[in-house]
């Protein structure tokens, strides 16, 4: 096990997360989206942004999705992952869906997270939004909204901590 | 092969003591001719060093299944008394289930000849009680008898019919024949394939009750009572039947009984995740009746220890509980494993070992025992208790290893069998 | 939220050997199934690129389709093995099927036999993950989850619940399935039948009535009937279907005092209408048998997502 560094303390996520939201906000113009949230961080991250736009839009719809069962790499693991339920409680079709991950990496999370929100409806438009983009994509796809981009190495490791997750707030790497 | 041989510091095993005498035994030519504290060396005898070993009559075993003719893919009279011999036993009689069924006095006489090419050791074949097993019409008693069958029995079913088990023995009666019975109510047994109770109703396993067995044994003995016939009542498994022996011997009637190593060692909570190395009829019933039965041996109900040797192929035996056939080999490993559980720990003494397993089923037979004494013939065995046996596949001479001991190791080792002046085996 | 990892087994092959973390497990994994069943798409890709084998040596359309279905909805590819149903199946034919079923290298085996112990025994020979589907009077673990789900759905806390089981228990793996998993999950089990069919080897447990009136005395909250097997009139377990109807079957008059009482109703199906249970009883409202069949299909998707085939090199 490597060292530990701080990426970002408490403060720093709530600033991060005060400026997704008003990018969010700006881009968005008047067409009100939806929130969709990947279990269990891009959750909290979901709800603190639509804590921040709660005076604009004081209703957006929040949606959960749990990956577990699109994920590629089963085979991989002696234990089977909790199910957590998703959870879309309003229609998809036709509407401007934005999509929450604490960390892209990869990008294979979001491939599964985009096969499971296209099985429960057709969305007008889907934007991903994540708090640290750490590189390192072995698909296609990139984020619309980015809170903090880092520069890291494979095997490196990032945490992105929420109280109400975890014990402690912030965003660390372990090398 | 030295005409004599010299076993020298052993301690012999007798029927008759608890104790075990340290003494040197002098055999020459099939005769044990000096028994004595220090036997002289004499010259050019053959020194067989038994120095923390025991010397005891060699065993012999009543209920053996060599499945031949028939089935000679599970066994055949050649690998079962090699089988035997690797187990210190010198004689047996074999069960007439084979197919055919040895219901005649040809077909038993064909077994013998057998028999007298590819055994090393006596066999005594027994003969049907009935034609074909079948419990119809009753099989030629006199011409079997005529060929040495000690004994008749449908061993592998009861005689179901009463009248047709009456009839034979008033006619066997007249031969001196003992009648071996199976005991089973068929139509109370079913499709059972293990012992009725808490274990085949977890396993859903159709059982077996007690009863089946113990109804037939106690009508067996009353018509034995009543005809005056000898009956011999096999591999008793519950302590209610055996307490019916009891109390039949008791009021005087001739009766004989005989108990399995695996039904005093072994019970239904054995079986566990369906292992049909446990599968037996009768079957294995619960712990308390392997206690019971126990103590009925020392107690002396009990008159021979028998294995019930009954070899079956691995492929039948990897089959599911239900379709696998019943029985276990036991010839190879009887000995050492009762020696293991119950001699070793004290439970009882080498004499119980040499009297139920070797004196009592030699006199069943109409044989004479034959212990280690001076003028006496030598058939005996030498016994390591300081060495351990694994039973491997290889190590069993048996065709098959249907056995629960499979690959287990358990204290003590025959390491000399000896027979007629020559050694059958010496490890 | 400290909880325990439950580690994924190989096979499935009867309710005892289960912990009760793990019955949890599955039960908390087949609630985000059923939900699915809700969506437009109702197939999740978990097992994409698996198969499974279906073996069905006693016929049971609806069982069979039942995991057909929740395999097609994990995205395996299922494929059912025919075997001749109408001879008496011998153990030789056993061995030689398992070879057979090595090499397909098939990830999930689904067995139905007559004879208990079977799936074991191929669960030993084979690399693939067993689930018994059935097997002789020994258990049936899907079916005892999917009623465990369809009582946890009407009652979220089970401790001290009671549950009347009802017919035969001596042949019945439902029977000894059920009772043990909702033993295990704190309730109470109760079972009625005909003497000759609720045995003495049964667990100490299980409490016996020997007729209605004692059992509704004892207010259970699920009465759970059982199929009665035809054939077993022939043998003699009791003397004719009109006097089991009379003494043991729910009746219109015994279904009133159900009903009266709240008490919900569960049979593993199919119903034999008119002689374990009348015709109104199936219309109760609190009568769960639909709900048990949807459950089925989540639990036994919960049972293909949580068991993992041993490795490829095995046997």
């Amino acid at each position: 096990m490597g060292s530990e560094r701080t990426l970002l303390s408490g403060e720093g996520i709530t600033e991060k997360v005060g400026e997704l939201a008003a990018e969010i906000r700006k881009r968005c113009g008047d067409d009100r989206p939806a929130f969709v949230g990947v279990y269990t961080r891009g959750v909290t991250l979901a709800k603190r942004v639509k804590e921040a736009l709660k005076e604009e839009w004081p209703d957006i719809p929040l949606g959960t999705l749990d990956i577990s069962l699109y994920r590629d790499d089963l085979d991989d693991l002696q234990t089977a992952p909790k199910l957590e339920s998703s959870d879309i409680p309003f229609a998809l079709d036709g509407t401007r869906v934005i999509l929450f991950d604490e960390v892209m990496y990869t990008g294979r999370t979001t491939r599964a997270a985009l096969d499971v929100l296209m099985d429960y409806g057709r969305p007008a438009r889907v934007e991903l939004a994540v708090l640290v983009d750490r590189g390192n994509r072995e698909l296609p796809l990139q984020p619309d909204y980015v809170g903090l981009k880092v520069e890291t190495k494979v095997g490196d490791y990032v945490a992105v901590q929420f109280v109400e997750d975890d014990k402690r707030e912030g965003v660390y790497l372990t090398d | 092969m030295s005409e004599l041989i010299w076993f020298k510091g052993g301690r012999i095993a007798a029927e008759d003591s608890a104790k075990l005498e340290q003494l040197d035994v002098l055999v020459e030519g099939g005769k044990i001719i000096r028994v004595a504290e220090e036997v002289k060396a004499p010259e050019g005898a053959e020194v067989v060093d038994c120095e923390g070993c025991v010397i005891a009559p060699a065993m012999f075993d009543v209920h053996v299944h060599a499945r031949e003719p028939g089935r000679e893919d599970k066994e055949t009279i050649e690998t079962c008394s090699e089988a035997a011999i690797n187990g210190g036993v010198t004689g047996m009689v074999l069960m007439p289930n084979t197919l055919p069924a040895i219901d005649s006095g040809g077909l038993v006489q064909s077994v013998l000849d057998i028999a007298a090419e590819k055994s090393r050791i006596p066999i005594w074949q027994s003969g049907c009680i009935t034609k074909g097993r079948a419990g119809k019409e009753l099989a030629g008693i006199a011409g079997m008898k005529s060929k040495g069958v000690p004994v008749i029995t449908d061993d592998g079913d009861s005689v179901a019919d009463p009248m047709v088990l009456l009839r034979a023995m008033q006619y066997a009666k007249r031969f001196d024949l003992i009648l071996a019975m199976h005991c089973e109510v068929k139509e109370l047994s079913g499709f059972g394939a293990m012992n009725e109770g808490v274990v085949s109703y977890r396993l859903g396993i159709p059982g077996i009750p007690a009863c089946s067995e113990e109804i037939c044994l106690d009508r067996d003995i009353r018509l034995a009572q009543y005809t005056g016939a000898r009956v011999h009542i096999q591999h008793v498994t519950s302590a209610r039947g055996m307490e019916t022996i009891r109390r039949f011997k008791e009021e005087g009637v001739k009766v004989t009984c005989e108990v399995t190593p695996h039904h005093l060692l072994f019970n239904e909570e054995h079986i566990g995740d369906y292992d049909t190395h446990y599968k037996m009829n009768p079957p294995l019933r619960t712990q308390k009746d392997n206690e019971l039965l126990l103590q009925a041996l020392i107690d002396g109900v009990f008159d021979v220890i028998a294995t019930d040797h009954a070899p079956h192929t691995e492929f039948e035996k990897n089959s599911d509980f239900v379709s696998a056939p019943f029985g276990i080999t036991g010839l190879d490993t009887a000995l050492v494993s009762l020696y293991h559980h119950y001699v070793k720990t004290g439970i009882f003494g080498w004499d119980l070992l040499v009297k139920r397993y070797s004196a009592e089923p030699r006199r069943l037979t109409n044989l004479e025992p034959v212990p280690v004494v001076e003028g006496g013939v030598a058939e005996l065995i030498v016994f390591d208790p300081n060495r351990k046996t694994k039973f491997t596949r290889d190590f069993m001479k048996s065709k098959s290893s249907n056995t629960p001991f499979l690959d287990q190791e358990l204290d003590g080792q025959i390491i000399s069998v000896i027979r007629d002046g020559e050694f059958l085996l010496n490890r | 939220m400290a909880e325990t990892e439950i580690k994924s087994r190989k096979d499935l092959l009867d309710i005892e050997s289960l912990s009760i973390e793990e019955i949890e497990y599955l039960l908390k994994t087949a609630e985000p199934f059923k939900e699915l069943f809700r969506r437009s798409v109702k197939k999740v890709p978990t097992l994409r690129g698996k198969t499974v084998l279906t073996l069905f040596y006693e016929p049971s359309t609806r069982t069979r389709t039942s995991f057909e279905v929740a395999a097609n909805r994990l995205s395996a590819d299922v494929t059912n093995f025919a075997v001749s149903t109408s001879a008496v199946v011998k153990g030789e034919s056993i061995l030689d099927t398992i070879e057979t079923l090595q090499a397909m290298r098939t990830d999930y085996i689904v067995i139905r036999h007559g004879a208990s112990g079977v799936p074991a025994l191929i669960a030993k020979h084979t690399r693939a993950s067993v689930l018994n589907a059935g097997d002789g009077f020994h258990a049936h673990p899907t079916q005892a989850l999917l009623d465990a789900f369809t009582v946890r759905e009407v009652y979220p806390e089970t401790e001290q619940k009671r549950i009347l089981i009802v017919g035969d228990i001596l042949h019945s793996r439902v029977a000894r399935s059920t009772s043990t998993i909702m033993r295990k999950m704190g309730m109470e089990v109760g079972v009625l039948g005909p003497g000759s069919l609720v045995p003495e080897g049964r667990p100490d447990y299980m409490k016996s009535f020997w007729n209605w009136e004692d059992a509704l005395a004892w207010k259970p909250d699920v009465v759970y009937l059982l199929r009665v097997q035809m054939e077993r009139q022939e043998q003699q377990f009791f003397p004719s279907l009109g006097e089991y109807h009379r003494v043991y079957g729910l009746t219109s008059e015994r279904f009133k005092r159900v009903e009266g009482a709240g008490i919900y109703l569960m049979h593993p199906g199919p119903v034999n209408r008119g002689v374990e249970i009348v015709d109104e009883a199936m219309a109760y409202e609190r009568c769960l048998i639909n709900q048990q069949v949807e459950n089925g299909i989540a639990t036994r998707m919960a049972a293909l997502y949580w068991l993992k085939p041993g490795e490829e090199n095995e046997r």
